[in-house]
């Protein structure tokens, strides 16, 4: 707001308080709100750090228990323990509000399963299906994890540098150009109420004489 | 030679052949040098071997590990069909009888093969035509195009019955695991009631089958045990051995390992058996129960056969112990392939 565009009113110095008054309050919530949301995403990486070694564990586990199968039983036998699933993951997806941000909370069933649901014949195959179907499991179970954890902070990231515009905006942009034009209009109305007063004092003087 | 006695020559004749066979397999210190070679080094030794006229063979067609696997496999076939050319009388019927678990394997394969898309000479490749199904019976098969014609195609064979019965509920289901499991008890079912006819030599035949039947059970019943499964899992029970169907349901909902195994010790009566079962008492893990568990079944094997060594024993030991050899070899060399660490590999060797 350039200040000469600001009419020095008092209706206008009234309003301008109005707006320094709400600007200041909106600061500091917002204020609380990004430390409030830096707090939650510091307890969220946390968690997160320990997903993501994990479910690169699991996945490097996975990966050698398929190596392994395809050593014992051959990629026909892998795949067709594979291709013998019956029954596929279910994810159900609902989500929470941290401090105003909507993120995801993923439900998962139907992953880990018995050697008997898992569909393929016990008789025909060895350990080595089940080792690799329970470590493969254990990978979807630490993807489904990782997604609800990764987007969760995902989410806090984005909510956080959206933040901390607006507080920077309100800190040293919409706050000082307000109280520029409050103290530019306190100042316009006091001269001119100098001004005022010395003409009056003129106007008497010659009226005297 | 008295105690040979009464016994004919041809008996005898191939009885010490499959000795001599075995005693030419590739020993465990083979093994371990081989782990430490790489997919080119085994494929040499490999060719050093009695595998040589096949990777000479096939050496201009496959490469690599394709060309390990496909020897292999033709090795196998060939030395299968060499045994039962060369076995007589009821010798012959008992290999016949025994090698035909082989079919189901090809069948299953060619069955899912065919249900996965997969390329005719890749199913080929990895088929063992051992059993009583041949080349030609296995290249029919795998010429017809689609899973109910593979299973029409087989009429009037062994597994058509059990095919025809559980197809439509694995159709249905997406799942061959129903099939594959009938498939198996129907083989030993009728092994067993072929060895009971009172055919010569049968019950010899029958220890032996007895023998594989215990150790599959004590297999599953582990495999289950260590999914903690608290279905009913007769289906999976394999009838004709040491365990009784009820016994191995009731085995599977001990949750105790010290009752479990003692419920087991109760059952069983073989001397390495018990000796095995005391060693797992404490918790093992499942690959290390079924790798001792194969480890003794084959020492069992190796005992009947020093027993009774003009007998169906030295036969079956042999093919058992080629079984492992390929399945060594094939590991060996897809472990190298995938760059599996050797002390990985070693585990899954049977030696």
């Amino acid at each position: 707001m350039a200040l000469r565009d600001v009419k020095p009113t008092r209706s206008e110095l009234i309003n301008l308080k109005r707006k320094i008054q709400l600007s200041e309050r909106g600061y500091k919530i917002l204020k609380m709100k990004r430390d409030g949301l830096i707090l939650e995403f510091f307890k969220i990486l946390a968690t997160a750090k320990d997903s993501r070694g994990e479910l690169l564990k699991k996945y490097e586990r996975a990966a050698e228990m398929m190596a392994l199968a395809n050593t014992v039983e051959g990629a026909i036998g892998v795949k067709s323990a594979a291709f013998s699933v019956r029954e596929v993951p279910q994810i159900t997806l609902k989500s929470k509000n941290i401090m105003g941000v909507v993120v995801p909370e993923i439900d998962s069933s139907k992953v880990k399963k018995s050697v008997i649901d898992r569909g393929y014949g016990v008789l025909g195959t060895s350990t080595v299906i089940d080792e690799t179907a329970s470590a493969f499991e254990e990978l979807v179970e630490a993807i489904i994890e990782s997604a609800e954890i990764e987007t969760t902070m995902k989410r806090l990231l984005d909510e956080i540098e959206k933040t901390k515009r607006r507080v920077n905006a309100l800190e040293f942009k919409v706050i000082p150009e307000l109280t520029a034009a409050r103290d530019f209009i306190k100042m316009r109305l006091d001269e001119m109420e100098r001004e005022e007063l010395f003409r009056m004092k003129r106007i008497k003087a010659r009226s005297n004489a | 030679m008295v105690g040979m006695r009464g016994i004919s020559a041809p008996y005898i004749y191939v009885c010490t052949r499959m000795r001599v066979r075995k005693a030419k397999l590739i020993p465990r210190e083979e093994y371990q040098r081989m782990l430490n070679m790489g997919l080119p080094e085994i494929t040499r030794i490999i060719g050093e071997t009695e595998y040589k006229q096949e990777i000479d063979e096939l050496g201009t067609t496959f490469k690599g590990i394709d060309l390990i696997e496909v020897a292999l496999s033709w090795n196998l076939a060939k030395e299968y069909q060499k045994i039962q050319e060369i076995t007589p009388g009821t010798l012959k019927t008992f290999t016949q009888a025994y090698l035909r678990r082989w079919d189901i394997q090809n069948v299953l394969t060619i069955l899912r093969g065919r249900m996965q898309g997969a390329k005719t000479g890749k199913i080929k490749e990895i088929l063992v035509p051992a059993g009583s199904l041949d080349t030609q019976a296995l290249d029919r098969l795998l010429g017809e195009e689609n899973p109910e014609r593979v299973i029409e195609a087989l009429k009037g064979h062994h597994m058509y019955p059990v095919l025809a019965r559980e197809y439509p509920y694995a159709k249905e289901s997406g799942s061959f695991s129903r099939m594959e499991n009938e498939l198996f008890k129907q083989f030993y079912a009728e092994i067993i009631a072929g060895a009971e006819s009172g055919i010569k030599g049968g019950n010899l035949f029958l220890d032996f089958i007895r023998l594989d039947i215990d150790i599959k059970n004590l297999k599953t019943l582990f495999r289950l045990r260590a999914d903690a499964l608290d279905a009913d899992i007769r289906e999976m029970h394999i009838p004709g051995g040491a365990l009784s169907a009820t016994d191995f349901a009731n085995l599977n909902t001990i949750k105790n390992q010290g009752e479990f195994i003692d419920m087991l010790k109760g059952l069983y009566r073989q001397k390495a058996l018990l000796a095995l079962l005391d060693e797992i008492r404490e918790e093992k893990t499942i690959r290390d129960v079924e790798t001792r568990l194969t480890r003794v079944q084959l020492e069992q094997m190796e005992k009947m056969s020093k027993r009774h060594p003009i007998s169906i024993h030295p036969i079956l030991v042999y093919l058992e112990k080629k079984k492992y050899e390929v399945f060594n070899l094939r590991a060996l060399a897809r472990g190298k392939e995938s760059k599996l660490p050797s002390e990985k590999i070693v585990d899954y060797l049977v030696m």
